[in-house]
């Protein structure tokens, strides 16, 4: 082979592997909020393990929760990048991870966490995570509840049930904190349909955390 | 690139017997190996890598001067795909088919070897629209090289056996959307070894 020719082939492959040594540029997830729940000097964070996936949710068949809880499951799935989070609907309830229900939230004995949402006038939610003895073991199913406070068919209740839905499950996937922004999913009382670049961080930074509650086998 | 293909297509399919004479084909089975897709760091480094993927390669070339050839090459591989995190199970994400277009130059290096570069195109294609593929399908731009090395087996058919490297950066509208900035270098390396039909 001549000199030239070995140069040309040189110069062929290493150009390319010169280019290649950038990387790209992840951004900085530092506008995620605090999704832990935190009781005196007790943190309780918590997020589904690869075990346990996809999560298997029930919904009723009532004011139209299948169709929120499908939408839910789509949203959230679509905040990771990685897999972390997986869900699908069950048709038996007795198998479920996490069960979703239409109505007010039974009163709680003392191994429930009440994790209560949404001040809106149409709906309300909440998400109960009972724990066991030790408080560091969730006992499977987690349970929410959506209730629509006028009749479904009235103007915005089925809005506000569909997000409530999403916020709801959003405490059943792990977070059990409600962001401080308005312009959030997981703010108290929200009125965004869905998920901001923040809820997507903190789902992130949630899945990435060593929890500190691990979860029983259903 | 849409308007080449189909023009090297009927250029060779369609053109005189005595162009479709001189044209080298081969059809060759292989395997692509590939760096990271994607670096991440959520509270540790995350990593996006493709498996070894089975890979057919068909490709066409066309004599431009005594020593050298023009041509077209057309790859398709599917492999699944992963995230790796320290400490952490490997996560398959489901599964990415890639369909590449490279238009090249070939030449001798020694008897029965030649090098071969080009330039193209790489579609990403994943069976499911989630994850880092949430908005879809990914097209880039692709720059590579190879050697080539092929013997007579039968009157008109050779063996050929290549070896490919090719790069290119990649990213992703869902990446974009996310904020994720500039875009991850993958280099690729393809064996492959068919069967070559051509003049002799």
């Amino acid at each position: 082979m001549s000199l030239h020719r070995l140069l040309a082939l040189v110069c062929l492959a290493s150009g390319p592997a010169l280019l290649s040594c950038a990387d790209i540029a992840a951004p900085s997830r530092s506008n995620a909020y605090e999704w832990r729940r935190i009781v005196g000097t007790t943190i309780q964070s918590f997020h589904w393990p690869q075990s346990r996936l996809p999560v298997r949710i029930w919904a009723e068949d009532a004011v139209n929760l299948p169709a929120h809880v499908r939408h839910g499951i789509a949203e959230w799935e679509a905040a990771f990048l990685y897999g972390e989070f997986r869900g699908v609907m069950v048709s038996d309830s007795s198998v479920a991870d996490v069960i979703v229900t239409s109505g007010i939230a039974p009163p709680g004995s003392f191994s429930i966490t009440r994790l209560e949402s949404l001040m809106a006038p149409e709906c309300q939610g909440a998400t109960d995570v009972e724990l066991d003895a030790t408080g560091k073991v969730i006992l499977p199913p987690i349970r929410v509840y959506v209730d629509p406070r006028f009749d479904p068919s009235l103007p915005g209740v089925d809005e506000c049930m569909a997000l409530t839905t999403t916020h709801e499950l959003g405490h059943a996937l792990g977070i059990f904190a409600h962001s401080p922004n308005v312009d959030d999913l997981m703010y108290s009382d929200p009125v965004v349909t869905t998920l901001s670049p923040r809820d997507r961080a903190t789902a992130e930074l949630a899945y990435h955390t060593e929890p500190t509650l691990t979860v029983a086998p259903r | 690139m849409r308007a080449i293909l189909p023009f090297m297509v009927l250029t060779i399919a369609g053109g005189p017997p005595a162009l479709q004479a001189q044209v080298d084909y081969n059809a060759r089975l292989g395997l692509t190996w590939a760096t990271a897709l994607l670096r991440d760091d959520v509270i540790g480094g995350i990593e996006v890598r493709q498996k070894l993927a089975p890979t057919l390669v068909l490709g066409a070339a066309l004599p431009i001067a005594p020593r050298y050839r023009a041509g077209l090459e057309l790859a398709v591989a599917t492999s699944g795909y992963q995230s790796k995190q320290a400490g952490a199970p490997t996560v398959d994400l489901g599964t990415v088919r890639t369909g590449s277009v490279t238009l090249g130059l070939d030449g001798p290096v020694a008897q029965g070897l030649r090098w071969r570069a080009g330039v193209g195109l790489l579609l990403y294609w994943p069976t499911e629209d989630r994850g880092i593929f949430l908005r879809g399908r990914t097209t880039r731009f692709l720059a590579g090289a190879g050697i080539d090395y092929q013997r007579p087996i039968m009157a008109q058919w050779d063996m050929i056996a290549s070896l490919r490297y090719d790069f290119h950066r990649f990213t992703t509208e869902e990446l974009r959307a996310r904020g994720f900035s500039q875009s991850q270098g993958v280099q690729r390396v393809a064996a492959s070894i068919g069967l070559a039909r051509g003049h002799r």
